[in-house]
């Protein structure tokens, strides 16, 4: 991977970042979670090829046993020829069809197999699928990998209805992850989302894309090709409830093509011990906060002994839900509920043809609610849903009852986006009041009053004050906001002046007071020292940015040699090959100008330019031999492109009369031809790669990426925390620290279902304007 | 109860490697912070260097800052009065605004030495709505208690505290918070939310799973 030619060198994640998937790779930004598309068989590539094995990894939490496609079709000898069906399905439109290929549940215990042939020969009349079934029903976990859909329904089903999130869901701060089996959409766009720019660049260099600071390439491009690629919970995709399964139903409840009627066939139960019951393909992810679907009788059959609710992935599916443990549910002849009790508890009304009742459970209480014709009926259980997953869930009992499931495919009959906005901004308002910790102290660095050691309890809004401003000067600081610093400073001293009278009333007060008066001189003192400071790095990031690299150098060597000199001086080999592309930029433009006028001169079109460099260099006999000379040329290290370089210096040089930009190349690269370190060839690589364009501005790609002004942006912070660094300070400030310790935090407790983290959406409360 | 999850720390800094934001996002946190706390010449200043819009004009952070420093000068009058000249619903609208800020009138006539005003205006002003509800009453007899001691010093520190400068920030926040609703700006200081989401976060993850915690 490291020997890859030039072009492609750049883009070392492979097939993900070839421009047909980018925007999936920006999704992933986005929402820190791969969509996850499905792996293609795309073996031609030979970059698929270890990147397979990452999607291995990858899909064996997503996807279950999918992985790299072509191991699956290679291992699975039982059935082959079903199982490239099944991928021929999945590379092509989604695979409705086939939910095995998406059941995220994994391979539990071995021996599968059988089952599966079993499947296959089973004929999809009744009676024999009962047998079948209810001798599956009865058994243990472990055989419970579902197989794919053979029966008629499946083989014979129209494609799938496929809908968008119901929109209630986008409440969850996690919905990026939550999908249907639709074709996933584009990524939600934050109105910050990161720029254009920012989504070309291929994905090596866009390890670093998502800090505040805009870094891109600095990572050292060693680490490049062992990259790690998101793995494991980071690639979740919580596929959402959207149809009934046709392995984990009654046999005597036929399931439509849609996925979406249950009907029941045969002779009704009788007594009180059997049923037929369904649950969907797919569990319901706790990181909904709240998931709702409604169900509508079409027929009551005789009796109306229908039941919605829940139920767990085990559950026996000769049971109405409710009746067994692990399962919950609403009975329509009674209008009681069941949480594993064989006589219900009074809760609504009964229920019968052309009702339409929402089922709905609440993850941040563990307690579910029903409806009735879109009113709601009350919170219902508890602890439902808690460590186990959890399927929507319907039983039916008699002969000619019939149902029909909405998740979410069409508009829902009761308000349910009101009731999760509600409890939604329930959730967020508790956690505003959740009392800031005196631990922020500790975390913010912020010194104690000595005589009171940490103690643990709420801060009061002086030590709340203390923290904010820590952040908000740290923050300034770091990105050298010298001015708004100043002003800050000021304001705060004249906020704390007038609290000096009251010092003379009361000793305790006193103490408070001295305590507020003594800290602003000193920060002063100190802030003299940090502001110059503060000035000077401010000043170098400028000059970087302004392209005034010479003057970047001057003042960092200056004032913070150790910074050059790091990493044996890569962060002064970076900055002299900006000049140098700074230079070409300089050398293009005053071609461009020429060119122009040229042209206009001479009153012809300028027609193809190689054309024009070619006879340009023809026509210079210098070239050869500087191409000979050059030490490099030969070589497969991207120093041949310095060749070029010097040649097309030479070129412009022909037109403009700087002989700077080919002597300062030549310089850099005979300096820099011993060292051996990938990162600095990937260095040379790309920015000599740039020579080869007539417009590096707008030749787009890579080569645009090298020289624009964004890339310059990102030298300039790399320096600034390069800075940061060398004087014992952290590279990030720690308000970005903390923004993103919280984010992970509170996606993992979302993804956990906990505590209703999941209606903490910290880019809307946060960042959305 | 599953078993408490463990993240290792590569992990978890590759994930937060992966949050998306951006310093744009970042800058109008801080903007945000420097208009809601009134840091009128900050926030300018910033919003030239940062290149970011402020969310309100300027002036409007100006009277709100006239009203701030007047509280924590101890000019409570004056206070009430630039609150009412700006909008006079705020105070009408509000009884619990209105009431602390009696309470903080009665706190600095104490607070100078002035106790007959003190217990005139307690009479006067605060006992009848101490009358209306608990809260008031608790709270009028919470500061009344200054009275009872002879220097805050000796006084429990639930009490002494009403004459920190930290009572005089509390409520001239309170006011501050009233205004910007009465403007239909955000009240709370997004920066306080992340950080209590924070709190609130680790601490709930720390039950569930071991994890690298921030300042650990």
């Amino acid at each position: 991977m490291t020997t890859r030619p030039t072009r492609s060198a750049s883009i070392p994640i492979g097939p993900r970042s070839s421009s047909s998937l980018s925007p999936s790779r920006n999704i992933e930004s986005v929402i820190s979670i791969p969509f996850a598309a499905p792996p293609r068989p795309r073996i031609s590539n030979a970059q698929s090829i270890p990147r397979s094995n990452v999607d291995d990894h990858r899909v064996g939490v997503s996807y279950g046993t999918r992985g790299s496609s072509s191991t699956t079709i290679a291992t699975s000898p039982p059935r082959p020829t079903a199982r490239s069906m099944t991928l021929g399905n999945v590379s092509g439109r989604s695979s409705f069809r086939t939910p095995s290929t998406y059941e995220p549940r994994i391979v539990r215990a071995g021996g599968e197999g059988p089952r599966s042939v079993d499947a296959v020969c089973l004929p999809s009349t009744a009676p024999a699928r009962s047998r079948r079934q209810s001798g599956a029903s009865g058994r243990g976990t472990s055989t419970q990998r579902p197989i794919s859909g053979f029966g008629a329904p499946s083989l014979h089903a129209p494609p799938p209805v496929s809908f968008p999130r119901p929109t209630y869901l986008d409440y969850s701060a996690l919905r990026h992850m939550l999908q249907t089996d639709s074709p996933p959409a584009l990524p939600p766009s934050r109105k910050t989302e990161p720029p254009s720019h920012e989504s070309q660049v291929p994905s090596a260099l866009t390890s670093s894309l998502t800090d505040s600071d805009e870094e891109s390439n600095v990572s050292p491009p060693r680490e490049l090709p062992s990259a790690p690629l998101p793995t494991l919970s980071q690639n979740k995709i919580l596929r959402l409830p959207t149809r009934w399964s046709d392995q984990f139903r009654h046999a005597l409840l036929s399931v439509s093509g849609d996925g979406r009627d249950l009907t029941y066939h045969g002779a009704s139960c009788s007594g009180d011990r059997d049923a037929a019951a369904a649950r969907t393909v797919h569990p319901i992810p706790a990181a909904c906060g709240i998931y709702y679907y409604e169900v509508e009788i079409i027929s009551k059959g005789q009796k109306g002994h229908i039941s919605i609710g829940f139920a767990g992935r085990d559950v026996k599916l000769s049971r109405l839900p409710g009746w067994e443990i692990n399962s919950w549910g609403y009975h329509g002849d009674d209008g009681c509920s069941f949480a594993a009790e064989k006589t219900g508890t009074r809760y609504g009304p009964t229920f019968g043809t052309g009702d339409i009742i929402g089922c709905g459970i609440d993850f941040t209480s563990h307690r579910a609610f029903f409806t009735k014709n879109g009113t709601l009926l009350g919170p219902v259980f508890d602890n439902i849903g808690k460590d186990i997953d959890i399927y929507p869930s319907i039983g039916l009992r008699h002969a000619g009852e019939a149902v029909r499931v909405n998740f979410g495919h069409e508009p829902f009959k009761f308000d349910i986006d009101f009731y999760v906005l509600q409890k939604r901004n329930q959730i967020w308002s508790r956690i505003l009041n959740t009392p800031l910790d005196s631990s922020l102290l500790k975390t913010c660095s912020i010194e104690q009053d000595n005589s009171a050691p940490m103690t643990k309890g709420p801060l009061s809004e002086a030590q709340t004050k203390d923290v904010i401003n820590k952040l908000v000067l740290g923050y300034l600081e770091h990105h050298g906001y010298v001015k708004t610093v100043r002003a800050f400073q000021k304001q705060r001293e004249v906020e704390m002046r007038p609290t000096q009278p009251v010092a003379t009333l009361t000793s305790t007060s006193a103490e408070d007071t001295d305590v507020d008066m003594v800290a602003p001189p000193e920060e002063c003192d100190t802030g003299d020292a940090v502001a110059c400071d503060m000035e000077r790095r401010t000043k170098i990031v400028k000059a970087v940015i302004a392209g005034d690299i010479d003057m970047a150098i001057a003042e960092t060597k200056a004032h913070h040699l150790a910074v050059l000199e790091a990493e044996e001086g890569l962060m002064l080999l970076k900055l002299r090959c900006r000049k140098f592309v700074e230079l070409i930029l300089e050398a293009a433009e005053l071609k461009k100008k020429m060119m122009r006028t040229v042209a206009g001169a001479a009153g012809t079109i300028p027609g193809s330019h190689d054309d024009g460099v070619i006879e340009e260099m023809d026509g210079m006999d210098v070239d050869d031999e500087v191409v000979v000379s050059s030490p490099h040329s030969a070589t497969t290290n991207g120093f041949n492109n310095a060749a070029i370089l010097v040649r097309g210096g030479r070129r412009r040089n022909s037109v403009s009369p700087s002989d700077g930009v080919i002597a300062y190349g030549q310089t850099l690269s005979n300096e820099y031809k011993n060292d051996a370190r990938p990162e600095v060839k990937q260095i040379f690589k790309r920015t000599f790669a740039i020579v080869a364009w007539e417009d590096p501005l707008t030749a787009g790609g890579v080569v645009t990426e090298v020289v624009g002004h964004d890339a310059k942006v990102a030298l300039a912070n790399e320096l600034n925390r390069a800075i940061l660094k060398s004087q014992g300070r952290p590279p990030s400030p720690l308000l970005e620290t903390i923004y993103r310790q919280t984010a992970v935090c509170v996606s993992q407790l979302g993804l956990m279902g906990v505590g209703g983290a999941t209606f903490a959406d910290m880019e809307k409360e946060f960042l959305d304007a | 109860m599953p078993p408490k999850q463990t993240i290792r720390k590569e992990e978890w800094d590759r994930r937060l490697h992966e949050v998306q934001v951006t310093k744009d996002d970042l800058n109008r946190l801080i903007m945000d912070y420097l208009v809601i706390e009134g840091y009128k010449s900050a926030a300018e200043e910033f919003s030239q260097e940062a290149d970011i819009t402020p969310p309100v004009d300027f002036e409007s952070i100006e009277s709100r800052m006239n009203i701030r420093e007047a509280l924590q000068r101890g000019d409570i009058e004056d206070a009430i009065t630039r609150v009412n000249d700006l909008n006079p619903e705020i105070l009408d609208t509000n009884p619990a605004l209105y009431f602390h800020l009696q309470q903080q009138k009665l706190i600095e006539y104490i607070r100078q030495g002035r106790i007959a005003d003190a217990l005139q205006f307690a009479q006067s002003e605060l006992a009848p709505r101490g009358e209306e509800s608990p809260e008031f009453l608790s709270e009028l007899e919470r500061t009344m208690a200054l009275l009872a001691f002879e220097s805050s010093a000796t006084a429990p520190a639930g009490i002494s505290e009403l004459l920190s400068p930290g009572q005089r920030m509390k409520t001239a926040g309170e006011v501050n918070a009233a205004i910007l609703e009465s403007l239909s700006q955000g009240k709370e200081v997004k920066l306080v939310g992340l950080l209590k989401l924070l709190g609130w976060g680790e601490q709930l993850l720390e039950e569930k799973a071991e994890y690298p915690q921030m300042g650990v």
